[in-house]
């Protein structure tokens, strides 16, 4: 990316970034003494779901010990500021979905769906609703985007696991059995969902525009209320269909201006996707801050990487692609190598949390007030294991996360239903998904 | 007609009675005329994009702006469902900002505000030249049309197509790229080639690496690809492609790969023919140092005046306001508009002077209903017909023939009322046909009535079809476009549309086809010595969208047929329809022919599937993207024999294209009937029948054309009039 003026850069548009980051509406209508319960059942719950691919070695992952006193093992240290939010979950398993023979693109649907990839190179692909879509379905009312789908790679890069289309490889999220949601991962395309066409994030251009937007629909409701006059009571009918459209516009505008009243940091619009990977991570991680934080969105999926990814990864010292990388055959210098990524990732992802941890909201933060659910379809690469799986959860949860702990289940517990049982914290009920078998006791 | 035990009567005696009871309406018909009615008419996405470029001359892409609209009666242009949702208002909203500020120029617009990413489909091979905007002797890439805002910098960002391990596609050799705008050299880059330290052997790569340093060039050799290029405000063609090596490779010639083993099998090596190195993406970012708002075409076209002192800014923002709005709504502009539009103009100079009033201005001016929508008054006494004024024939005959809003000539005719005098009429319409903006009645009127919109979502069995790629979508498409420009611009009769000698097209599609001797990219008009291939019935457009992904269906292709050639769609089909038995009872699989016997047997489907299936069967020498077959599933022999219930029978295209032609009037009926449909912009009733019929006989001395037929719905009654409520 060409950094134009500073104001390209992710480092130099976040002005501020690093200070602390003004408080949000909700302060402000707090009355002085705070009344703490209200607050907290006005504050919303949040899902993330992120995924990483190619499986992890998991000998750096896995804490020694299970319990409140575990020990951050190497690959998550970067999480280590936030230990006392971080639960480590162990012996969760996709495997006992029938085999399938694309170990990849099954890894990747499996992961938020516990439904096995249909076996197809063309566009009749199936799996299942994923348990973000669950959420969002149950959240989108409320906020002007139902979930956001973002990713690091482009959907078009790289080919796919063989005999299965790329759409399994390429998402996490399922809208709906035969949905699978593309993953957007250009910064500029994602701040225009989520800012529109007002190309900054400060309060001033928001207002603005709200101003601006509202004038025209005032002229144009005036002048819909003369034209009508001329009309025929059947014509009259369809250009009422524009005033509907403007009533539904300004409540939209309305919540927008509500919205506003949050002071968020200034982000002008990215040009494009940045030149370096770790870049273009915190970016993609600031707007979801911004999104969380806005209340734009409550749910967000993001991948740091499609499923199968080939990136390489010079700059932390694993030079060949991650995905020759992750069939390590043992060799010492490749597990060195996949350990560096693996690391990696979860730094970028410690990122986001601290970014969380430091913005304010309400009586705590917006960490206190999201579910981080972080992990891989697979354990192993090299074997393509879908048992055992690298899943941790960081946050809050909104007040409904217990003590962070490590916990250990019996080999081969469904995956699903850790689903069930976040899903059921987020106020979702989910009494079967995929091949769960109860909602994961410990939660 | 009488139950199918009782007698029945003769032939002759039936068609004397249609005769009949046909002439008795059509005199009911022209004694009291029922022109129908057309609700407000909203502007459907094409007619949007084309209208922002009549009115302003800019180039706007539809699809990043707008929601596709609904459809109905096969084309989405009927004003009955074109509705407005609350989406569709904030886009109308959005758009306006965006397209007001991209025409006027924003010299406070941010840093980067017009950049954007294109990227090159990946089934799409990058092994000739990709279009009419690249230099000859070039190979891959893409070209593409960027709104460059103002003057300045702007930076194009390459990027090279990887392969599924992550590898630079054939990086390690060298090839020359070439960066140019509209036409004009700015770079030529050496890329590849220079890769150090051994490859991961070959049968291993993707899971076992090569050298660090090989593997660093080969995995992101491709990041310096930044160029730096001073560019004038406009919209450009940005092209990036490859110089093309001539020569023969050398050693086996290997079979074409289907994308997937290509890409596996191709991670390294061959740089040559269509596994060379290919273009992923361009990025155009920008504007940096943006230098002022230029000299553009949209600039030249808004600011009819420059205001030379503070005190001509008022009146002359007043003059480009109303000029927009007199083109923009389609009719003189009032002083109301001059009042609502000189506000926002106020509101915005007061901002940021002169220009962004102007800018605050249109912007408000794209919102109006009046732009969005056609209105058409009643001025009739209740349930009469009368004439529409002259400015809103205008807007018919423009949405019409250009989908797009009236230009001067057509507005000041109207404006004057001259527009109905003695030839003025056909004068225009021949006008608007011969200009170039009537290549919607290809791109929206006959793409939508011939399904060629649906060949962008189709995605026939990679498993079935390996050979299936992006070139050959293209070429499909755009034969089939050519084709029917082709017949409507010579205007030629409308059975030409199934029986014409000849074909455009390039060397992927000749090679689906079996021509031989055609070489390249650019599609050319050939000369088909094959019958089976003449006309719209041999095109693959039309016989790829008309089969399942994995096999053809007789069904599917019957149906289409009956509805849009002959013009007698059938019912849809029952509800609780078991499917076909995918076997036969010998536990073979069964012939599409064995499983379509099914639907005889069952008198439910029966009443229907004798009508369809056979036209089906007749094209079943087609494959399900079109390529020529004597042999179906499992081996067994074509058979392309159609009989139907009254003794009817022909074999193959040939048989069935001579039997649709000999229906010579269905054939011109349902071409009268789609034209009517998209003209006036709604579905075809009752009292709409007795034009088509008129019609129908009129255009028979005239053979038929294209041009007759135009005249003819232009002079009809549902488009001159309409019905007040």
């Amino acid at each position: 990316m060409i950094v134009t003026r500073k104001a390209l850069s992710r480092r130099t548009v976040l002005r501020g970034a690093g200070a602390v980051l003004a408080l949000p509406l909700l302060d402000s209508m707090v009355p002085a003494f705070g009344e703490a319960r209200a607050l907290a059942a006005a504050t919303p719950r949040r899902l993330g779901a992120i995924y990483v691919p190619n499986g992890i070695w998991m000998a750096r992952w896995t804490p020694a010990v299970t319990g409140t006193a575990y020990e951050l093992p190497s690959t998550l240290k970067p999480l280590s500021a936030h230990r006392a939010q971080t639960s480590v979950f162990t012996g969760l398993s996709t495997a006992g979905l029938p085999k399938n023979s694309g170990v990849h693109a099954s890894a990747s649907t499996k992961f938020l769906t516990s439904a096995n990839p249909r076996n197809t190179q063309g566009s009749a692909v199936e799996a299942g609703i994923s348990m973000d879509q669950l959420a969002a379905r149950e959240f989108g009312q409320a906020t002007q985007l139902a979930s956001l789908e973002l990713g690091l790679e482009s959907a078009e890069a790289g080919t796919c696991d063989i005999g299965f289309s790329c759409a399994y490889t390429n998402t996490v999220a399922w809208r709906g059995a035969k949905t699978p949601l593309p993953m957007e991962n250009n910064p500029r395309a994602v701040f225009g969902r989520l800012f529109g066409a007002t190309g900054s994030t400060s309060q001033a251009a928001r207002l603005e525009r709200i101003q601006n937007e509202r004038s025209i629909l005032d002229s144009v409701t005036e002048k819909i209320g003369r034209l009508s006059r001329t009309l025929g009571p059947s014509d009259r009918t369809k250009l009422a269909e524009y005033t509907d459209a403007i009533s539904d516009v300004e409540r939209r505008i309305q919540r927008a201006e509500e919205q506003s009243a949050r002071e968020l940091p200034t982000l002008v619009q990215p040009a494009g996707i940045p030149s370096t990977f770790e870049e273009h991570a915190k970016l993609m991680f600031d707007l979801q801050v911004l999104a969380y934080q806005a209340d734009l969105t409550r749910v967000v999926t993001f991948m740091i990487g499609r499923e199968f990814s080939g990136r390489a990864y010079p700059e932390v010292g694993a030079p060949d692609a991650h995905h020759p990388t992750s069939h390590h055959e043992n060799d010492p210098v490749k597990l060195e190598r996949l350990s560096r990524i693996n690391t990696f990732h979860v730094s970028l992802f410690a990122y986001f949390v601290d970014r969380l941890g430091a913005t304010q909201e309400g009586d705590g933060t917006l960490l206190d007030h999201v579910m981080l659910l972080y992990g891989s379809g697979m354990s192993d690469g090299n074997a393509h294991s879908h048992s055992n799986l690298p899943i941790v959860v960081v946050g809050g949860g909104t007040g409904q996360l217990p003590v962070a702990r490590h916990l250990q289940y019996p080999d081969e517990t469904p995956l699903a239903n850790l689903h069930v049982a976040l899903l059921d914290k987020l106020g979702v009920r989910t009494d079967v998904f995929g091949n769960s078998t109860g909602s994961l006791a410990g939660v | 007609m009488p139950p199918p035990q009782a007698k029945q009567p003769d032939s002759d005696a039936a068609q004397a009675f249609v005769g009949y009871l046909e002439a008795s309406l059509d005199r009911a018909a022209a004694a009291n005329p029922d022109a129908g009615r057309v609700p407000p008419h909203r502007m459907n996405r094409t007619e949007y994009v084309n209208a922002i470029r009549d009115l302003l001359s800019l180039e706007v892409d539809a699809r990043s702006l707008l929601a596709v609209d609904d459809s109905d009666r096969g084309f989405d242009n009927i004003a009955g469902v074109l509705s407005v949702s609350p989406v569709l208002l904030d886009q109308y909203l959005n758009a306006a900002l965006v397209i007001s500020r991209a025409a006027v120029g924003d010299p406070g617009a941010p840093p980067g505000s017009a950049s954007q990413t294109y990227s090159v489909s990946k089934g799409l091979y990058q092994d000739d030249r990709a279009g009419e905007d690249v230099p000859f002797g070039s190979r891959g890439g893409l070209s593409v049309r960027h709104h460059f805002p103002l003057d300045g910098a702007y930076v194009c960002k390459i990027r090279l197509r990887r392969t599924m391990y992550g590898y630079i596609r054939a990086f390690d050799e060298p090839s020359d790229l070439e960066l140019r705008v509209d036409g004009a050299l700015v770079a030529r880059l050496q890329v590849g080639g220079a890769q150090r330290g051994p490859a991961p052997p070959v049968t291993f790569a993707g899971n076992i690496a090569g050298d660090p340093e090989w593997e660093d060039y080969m995995l992101r050799g491709d990041s310096a690809l930044d160029v730096r290029v001073p560019i004038r405000a406009g919209t450009r063609t940005v092209s990036v492609s490859f110089v093309r090596r001539i020569g023969e490779p050398e050693g086996i010639l290997q079979p074409d790969l289907p994308p997937f083993g290509y890409a596996v099998n191709e991670a390294v090596s061959s740089p040559r023919g269509n596994s060379g190195p290919a273009v992923d993406s361009l990025a155009v970012l920008g504007p940096e140092g943006a230098s002022g708002t230029g000299d553009t075409p949209s600039r030249r076209r808004i600011f009819i005046c420059q205001p030379a002192s503070a005190q001509q800014e008022n009146g002359c923002a007043r003059r480009i306001l109303m000029n927009l709005a007199t083109q923009a709504f389609r009719r003189p502009a009032t002083p109301d508009d001059e009042q609502t539009l000189m506000a926002f103009y106020r509101a915005g100079a007061s901002r940021g002077g002169f220009e962004a009033g102007v800018r605050a201005g249109l912007e408000r001016l794209l919102a109006d209903p009046e732009f969005v929508f056609r209105i058409e008054r009643d001025r009739a006494e209740p349930a009469r017909s009368h004439r529409l004024t002259d400015l809103e024939l205008a807007s018919r005959l423009s949405f019409f023939l250009w989908s797009s809003i009236p230009d001067q000539e057509l507005r000041n005719l109207a404006a004057t009322g001259r527009l109905r005098t003695p030839g003025t009429l056909d004068a225009q319409v021949r006008r608007m046909l011969a200009d170039v903006r009537s290549d919607t009645l290809v791109d929206s009127f006959a793409a939508q009535w011939f399904s060629l919109r649906q060949l962008r979502s189709v995605l026939p069995d990679p498993d079935s079809f390996p050979d299936f790629d992006e070139n050959l979508r293209d070429a499909l498409e755009q034969e089939t476009r050519l084709f029917i420009s082709s017949q409507l611009r010579d205007d030629h009769s409308v059975a030409d549309l199934l029986t014409a000698n000849y074909t455009f097209v390039n060397e992927r599609l000749a090679r689906h086809y079996g021509i031989p001797n055609v070489y390249g990219s650019h599609f050319r008009r050939v000369t088909l010595d094959a019958e089976a291939r003449h006309g719209l019935l041999g095109q693959g457009s039309l016989l790829t969208v008309t089969a399942y992904p994995n096999r053809t269906s007789p069904v599917l292709r019957g149906r289409w047929l009956l509805e849009n050639v002959l013009g007698t769609p059938p019912p849809p089909p029952p509800a609780n329809v078991p499917a076909l038995k995918e076997q036969g009872e010998n536990g073979r699989p069964a012939s599409i022919r064995e499983r379509m016997e099914q639907h005889r047997r069952n008198p439910v489907c029966a009443s229907c599937h004798v009508r369809m299936d056979p036209l089906g069967f007749a094209l079943e020498n087609f494959d399900a993207t079109g390529r020529w077959r004597v042999t179906g599933d499992g081996g067994t022999r074509i058979d392309a024999n159609a009989s139907f219930p009254d003794g009817t029978t022909f074999n193959g295209v040939e048989g069935l294209r001579a039997f649709l032609v000999s229906r010579r009037e269905d054939l011109v009926r349902t071409a009268i009937e789609k034209m009517l449909t998209y003209a006036l912009g709604r579905g075809l009733e009752s009292y709409d029948m007795p034009t088509v019929r008129a019609i129908t006989r009129d255009v028979a001395a005239r053979n038929d054309r294209w041009s007759a037929i135009v005249l003819a719905v232009v002079k009809s009654v549902p488009f001159q009039m309409r019905r007040s409520e």
